[in-house]
């Protein structure tokens, strides 16, 4: 990984737009898929609403991190807040057949990205880790994975 | 995010522009429910120019569509783009959102 782009923002929703939009310039740039690109918006969006929500408790003065790192058969994202510890429990979304409002999210981060950890070395706060593979060097644009 | 309401044929239209996110999707609940609230038999939403959904964004659908089953209310959906359908797909939702093609379709069903 050469290149890593990292950018913050406060934890107020108003910004989510802005974290969509640097994710779309990313797979631009490194002319990702478009459909794999709009599936990792949605995922990266709700990952930073749980940061949000959870780790936060809907205190909008605080920080988000998010580093995008590529190479030809990965992209790594990595989004830290200094929040409330996430719950391992709580990163189970809720029975896709159960309708109710709510427990999507998570759905929508593990139908993209392959990996999906936290990183429990991190003492305060999280440090979630996304990683999508691409299949084979040059096919960022075809999609590994479909709904 | 703007919210748009209008009458057509008897059914309340209502028509979103924008995204609808952590952000807006309490604007578009306060919307919803205050029609709801007010025992609309039959609410359209015209999604055609909505260029993003949230999980924020379908649960607002799905508490608003719970609330109108309740008392014998449908919550339709029209013009919905591929890729929202997409996704109410990936969540099981087109088994109980009623998604129409068009306005005049929702209207006459």
């Amino acid at each position: 990984m050469r290149d890593v782009i990292t950018i913050v923002i406060p934890s107020h929703p108003r910004y989510l737009s802005v974290i969509r939009a640097v994710t779309d310039r990313v797979g631009q740039i490194y002319e990702i898929d478009e459909k794999v690109v709009q599936d990792v918006r949605l995922a990266v969006d709700e990952a930073c609403s749980n940061v949000i929500k959870h780790a936060y408790r809907g205190d909008t003065s605080q920080k988000i991190i998010l580093k995008y790192s590529f190479r030809p058969d990965m992209l790594k994202i990595v989004i830290e807040d200094s929040g409330l510890k996430t719950q391992k429990k709580s990163l189970k979304g809720r029975d896709l057949d159960d309708i109710r409002p709510g427990g999507l999210g998570i759905h929508f981060i593990k139908r993209v990205f392959d990996v999906f950890e936290m990183d429990d070395k991190k003492k305060k706060g999280n440090r979630l880790m996304l990683v999508k593979h691409f299949c084979c060097p040059d096919i960022a644009n075809i999609s590994t994975k479909s709904v | 995010m703007k919210i748009e309401i209008v009458e057509n044929s008897g059914k309340k239209i209502i028509g979103i522009t924008g995204d609808i996110d952590m952000y807006s999707s309490p604007a578009l609940r306060d919307e919803l429910m205050g029609l709801i609230k007010k025992k609309a038999l039959a609410l359209c939403v015209d999604l055609r120019s909505v260029t993003y959904i949230d999980s924020s964004g379908i649960a607002t659908f799905v508490e608003g569509l719970k609330c109108m089953k309740a008392y014998g209310g449908r919550l339709q959906f029209c013009e919905v783009p591929h890729g929202i359908l997409e996704i109410f797909r990936f969540s099981k939702l087109d088994r109980v959102f009623e998604v129409y093609g068009t306005i005049d379709d929702a209207i006459n069903s």
